[in-house]
């Protein structure tokens, strides 16, 4: 809210700068987002005329102009692109002073002597309209002073008011408040109005709760022109644009003493009458921001005989505005249920500074008094004849009253403030009664406080008269508990750390996407939780996995020159399940690039391969359980919602227990090729996080190693290209040889000298007993038996 | 053999050792003296077998002389193999040049993100004063969002919480932690102490300092006679911790539906000694956090007995936090995932 400082001391006298104002604002609960000074922060600046104006001889961008000030003709050089003859201009002469103590004096600028300067606004201090130099029309006189044409100084303090606060939100509404922060009175309120007897139109309120109060009065024989200078002064000073007397009436009103008022033009109004009503099916107000609204039923207007008029406490129709023709004005002064103003506001998506203090809640015993400042007003600037009003009041409640005592709010504050400084404070903004007890006392909140229920309330009222910072800080003693994470925490920031020292970067992508996304990625976005109203289509959909987001992150970084991604992300994904939606924590990734930073080394730096990724989906369940691994392509895999975007045969799933816990693998051709990522060279994961967190983990448990020395064998076998190594391990495993203690591949070889269809494995067999050394004849005994099923199960045949 | 014969054998031997030249040979040639002296039909070996034919005064005369030159020997032998190995490591020393300027080889590389080790730091400090990591649902429903939390329905404060509405479900995006506030108090008994990080949506644009999705730590004490003085306390530490011990706080009123009194914490701004600049829009101070006093109302809709217990509550925006930390103006960054960024983040695998 725009406060104007000048206006503020109109109803609080108050000896404070704005800026030691604004700290005490802050004090209070009032954060003065901007402050602005208005008026001359300059002197010596004059009204001139530019009689002449040449090119600068010496510079394409300037030029030289003689400027007239009334008492002399002097040469000035200028700089604006505007600058013409004939304007009338804001002429600094030599020795004026603008803004930031920037002194002005004559001096040569390329050669041409230039008396002073030709002033743009912002030169001035003043908000910037065009740019170049600020050009004022006709009308003021040569050699007039242009701060005096300003108007006085002031100060325009940009004050936040909280949602609970509607009673703060206009001049003396905050002048209110500080005189009790400040223990000072407020000016009392002048007006005064005359009436006739003639009654105004009759006003019928249909629904008495939604409206508690409607006053309507009929002022005939006004003028309506413009207003007078210091109406339109302060109209300004806030930020409003001035229209006609009448409306600035009303403006001035609500930002006076916080009462929005309506002015209609009475002869607009069919069948001379006011209704209160809900809105019916179909109909339609063109408001005065001259668009038409329609309004769906239930909505509180108010209606002539025919039609809505206005929409209650939010805005009035265009064709009963009051304009320069209306001679007769219905002047509206109401109290609306502040439910019922933010129901209309929000169905309409039309706010104005009415219903912004409806909603909030306005003083429900103001209105006549406010209606009759401005009938006063109107009488005295348009003049004209005030009928009397025609009201339609229900019942008021009785005013909310508080039980409290200065113990329960210092308990509430931890504070010890003394009895006396408490009651004081509570005094300076309702009623405080001492219940007789000695102890308890009952505070009334004057009407226009709807925020004070309750102890906590008062607490918070005191606080801050007294000062936040007279509250001590307290270390809450605690029964001692241990803190502890939730095993999804514990678990992501295993995965986390682990991920991070296998060399993946951490990534934070949005868990909103847009549905080209999800088709980019080969993702089915049926299902999908979708958000009602998006801020674009890039923020439609809750996202099912977060490889969507990883493949984007790798397709930015290799564009702007990296050579390799490895990145990673914990997150959430989701799915809609019934009625509700499930959420997921996972873990996924991507690898894409060289997996050592040594370019230089060339092509002797391994990229990173499907077995890359892997490797680190084994060490996320390294505990979890063993792996069952199953190609994504086979039906015993299961199925999980990223699925389209893996290779179907590239891709592994690992299963834990006959649960699908992880899916590491190629991406699918076509994902790869939307995002311009090789097709063999982008190896992506995901992992069920909530899953992994599920489990038990027990510290890991010592296992006993032989101090005997082992032996090995290496064998090199011929086999067929399409048998998996998997199940050369299953054949020897099945040898059921007690001394093997492992198998290790360490070569696989396809090509020259090799039949084609055949592909060389060596593996290096290890054998031992914890008990004693084996011999020769046994090892040779337990290679042959194992060569044996090999060549028997698989074809297998020892190579040279 | 006779004495005579064994003594002009070894009279052989040993002149032939003398002219060996074992003082220059190289390896090979050290191998052939060994081999020729010292091997299985060696000179001295054939001497040293020679023996058993003498007498047994000759071998006690004899044996020894020629243990010691098969000692002599060995000892040359030795000798010059170490002088032929400190020959060679000079040379190779030598000849060892590698480009020592050449770029470093790294393993790959990878760090936690900046808003991970933020929001670890935050949640560190709040678990030394005893507060456990509580979490809730992304999506929700308008009774832990709004209702339980003293935000009915056309209420204005809903409005600076602009919401994602989910399509065809009674649900949303939860715009703040809170939610978890009432969850933990529904299915926990007081006292508590609770931290709540996680995400909340707005529904707003983005730009340097606004984003739809960002990151927020909850935090939540309920137990006997909590009043506004313990939240001054706490917060204070948890600040000075986070920021250092000479960080100077500032309370002031402020106004939440869920909490009454409620109030902003301000830091001392620690980029201008106070005089003002744009990281505390010249204030001298920098908004860090809100919090409050829980409001009754809360307690009461989880069926807390709001005469017994009272308890305060605040929330902390995780990017804000880490802008301020680490010096970051737009904090569209950290949802950018640039590497560029990322890696400037290096002391991050704490």
């Amino acid at each position: 809210m725009k406060v104007s400082y000048n206006w503020l001391k109109e109803h609080l006298p108050l000896e404070l700068s704005a800026t030691e104002l604004s700290a005490h604002l802050l004090k209070i609960g009032f954060e003065v987002a901007g402050h602005e000074r208005l008026g001359p922060t300059f002197t010596g600046v004059v009204v001139g005329k530019i009689v002449s104006k040449e090119k600068h001889p010496n510079a394409d961008k300037l030029s030289v102009c003689v400027v007239d000030d009334g008492a002399t003709k002097r040469t000035v050089v200028c700089g604006a692109p505007n600058v013409d003859a004939g304007q009338t201009v804001a002429y600094a002469r030599p020795g004026a002073v603008l803004p930031g103590n920037f002194k002005i004096e004559g001096r040569k600028l390329r050669g041409v002597e230039s008396q002073g300067m030709i002033c743009s606004r912002a030169e001035l201090g003043l908000p910037k309209d065009v740019d170049g130099i600020w050009v004022m029309g006709e009308g003021p006189a040569l050699g007039a002073d242009v701060g005096s044409l300003l108007g006085p100084a002031d100060d325009i303090l940009e004050v936040e008011v909280t949602t609970n606060r509607p009673d703060c939100l206009s001049h003396r509404g905050l002048a209110r408040e500080l005189a009790a922060y400040f223990r000072k009175e407020l000016k009392p309120l002048g007006g005064g109005m005359m009436e006739s007897a003639k009654a105004s139109f009759p006003v019928t309120v249909e629904d008495r709760e939604a409206c508690p109060f409607y006053g309507g009065r009929l002022i005939e024989d006004v003028t309506v022109g413009e207003s007078p200078a210091w109406l339109k002064a302060k109209i300004v000073s806030i930020g409003l644009r001035p229209i006609n007397s009448v409306v600035e009436i009303t403006n001035y009103v609500l930002h006076d003493i916080g009462q929005p008022l309506h002015a209609f033009d009475a002869d607009k109004l069919n069948g001379s009458r006011i209704i209160v009503r809900r809105s019916k099916t179909g109909e339609k107000l063109l408001a005065l921001d001259h668009r038409v609204y329609d309004l769906p039923a239930g909505l509180l207007v108010i209606a002539d005989a025919e039609k809505p008029v206005a929409l209650a406490g939010v805005m009035g129709g265009e064709d009963s505005a009051v304009t320069t023709a209306t001679k007769r004005i219905i002047l509206e002064g109401a109290f609306f249920n502040p439910a019922e103003a933010r129901k209309s506001s929000q169905k309409t998506r039309l706010r104005s500074d009415s219903s912004y203090r409806f909603e909030r809640g306005t003083d429900p015993e103001a209105p006549r008094a406010a209606a009759d400042r401005a009938a006063g007003l109107i009488l005295q600037i348009a003049g004209g004849s005030a009928a009397k009003p025609s009201e339609a009041t229900a019942p008021r409640p009785a005013r909310r009253a508080i039980q409290a005592s200065v113990g329960k709010i210092n308990a509430v504050l931890g504070a010890d403030f003394a009895d006396l400084g408490v009651k004081q404070a509570l005094g300076a903004i309702g009623d405080v009664n001492d219940d007789g007890n000695g102890v308890e006392f009952t505070y009334t909140a004057p009407s226009w406080r709807h925020d004070l229920r309750t102890v906590n309330d008062l607490s918070e009222e005191v606080g801050r008269f007294l000062g936040y910072e007279n509250i001590p800080y307290r270390m809450a003693p605690m029964a001692p508990r241990a803190a502890r994470l939730t095993p999804v925490e514990t678990e992501s920031r295993r995965a986390r750390m682990q991920l991070a020292a296998l060399g993946l970067w951490e990534a934070y992508n949005y868990d909103l996407v847009s549905e080209k996304t999800f088709l980019a990625c080969r993702l089915s976005a049926e299902g999908q939780p979708r958000v009602a109203q998006p801020l674009s289509e890039d923020w439609a959909l809750m996202r099912s996995s977060l490889l969507p987001g990883l493949l984007k992150n790798a397709q930015y970084n290799l564009s702007r020159g990296a050579d390799s991604v490895r990145f990673f992300e914990v997150g959430k994904s989701y799915a809609i399940r019934g009625k509700e939606v499930d959420e997921t924590w996972r873990v996924a990734g991507i690898l894409l690039g060289p997996v050592l930073d040594a370019r230089w080394q060339g092509a002797r730096t391994p990229r990173a391969s499907f077995y890359d990724g892997k490797a680190i989906v084994e060490d996320l369940l390294e505990k979890a359980g063993p792996i069952a691994w199953a190609k994504l392509s086979e039906p015993g895999a299961g199925k999980t919602p990223s699925d389209p975007l893996f290779h179907p045969s590239n891709s592994l799933r690992a299963t834990i227990n006959g649960t699908p816990v992880a899916t590491v693998g190629w991406l699918h051709p076509r994902v790869a090729r939307a995002h311009d990522l090789e097709r063999e060279g982008a190896i992506v994961f995901d992992a069920n996080l909530d899953w992994l967190a599920g489990r038990e983990s027990a510290p890991p448990r010592f296992g006993d190693f032989s101090a005997l020395p082992s032996s090995r064998r290496d064998l090199a076998l011929l086999l067929d290209k399409a048998t998996p190594f998997a199940r050369l391990e299953g054949v020897i495993r099945d040898c059921l040889v007690p001394e093997l203690q492992s198998v290790l591949l360490f070569d696989v070889y396809e090509g020259k000298n090799i039949p084609e269809d055949k592909k060389s494995l060596a593996i290096r067999l290890t054998f031992g007993r914890f008990d004693r050394t084996l011999t020769d004849a046994e090892v040779g005994a337990a290679v042959e038996k194992i060569v044996a099923a090999l060549a028997k199960e698989l074809g297998a045949s020892l190579r040279g | 053999m006779t004495r005579s014969d064994w003594e002009k054998s070894y009279a052989r031997a040993e002149s032939a050792l003398r002219d060996a030249g074992v003082e220059n040979a190289d390896l090979l040639k050290l191998e052939e003296v060994r081999v020729r002296f010292m091997g299985r039909k060696g000179e001295l070996t054939e001497l040293l077998k020679s023996l058993k034919d003498l007498s047994i005064e000759d071998k006690r005369e004899l044996g020894p002389k020629a243990q010691s030159l098969k000692a002599a020997l060995d000892a040359l032998i030795d000798a010059r193999k170490a002088a032929l190995e400190d020959l060679g490591d000079e040379a190779a020393l030598a000849a060892d040049a590698i480009d020592l300027t050449l770029p470093s080889i790294r393993p790959p590389k990878g760090r936690l993100h900046p808003l991970t080790t933020t929001l670890h730091e935050i949640a560190r400090i709040f678990q030394l004063m005893g507060y456990s990591w509580a979490e809730g649902p992304h999506v929700e429903d308008e009774r832990h969002n709004f209702t339980a939390l003293n935000i009915p329905e056309n209420h204005p404060a809903r409005d600076s919480q602009d919401t994602f509405y989910l399509q065809d479900l009674p649900l949303l995006l939860r715009t703040h932690t809170s939610p978890v506030q009432v969850r933990t108090m529904e299915s926990q008994r007081p006292p508590l102490r609770v931290v709540c990080p996680g995400r909340v949506f707005r529904h707003e644009q983005l730009d340097a300092t606004h984003s739809a999705v960002f990151g927020q730590v909850e935090g939540l004490v309920v137990d006997e006679g909590i009043g506004l003085a313990d939240l001054k306390g706490h917060l204070q530490t948890f600040l000075q911790k986070l920021l250092g011990s000479s960080t100077k706080t500032r309370f002031r009123p402020s106004y939440f539906p869920f909490t009454e009194p409620s109030t902003e914490v301000d830091v001392k701004c620690f980029f201008c000694p106070g005089t003002g600049c744009p990281a505390c829009k010249h204030t001298g101070w920098i908004e860090i956090l809100g919090a409050g006093v829980v409001n009754p109302a809360v307690l009461k809709a989880v069926g807390y007995d709001s005469d017994k217990w009272s308890g305060f509550a605040f929330g902390i925006g995780v990017e804000r936090v880490a802008m301020l930390l680490h010096g970051v103006r737009d904090l569209r960054h950290f949802y950018t995932n640039d590497l560029r960024f990322l890696k400037q983040f290096d002391e991050s695998l704490l």
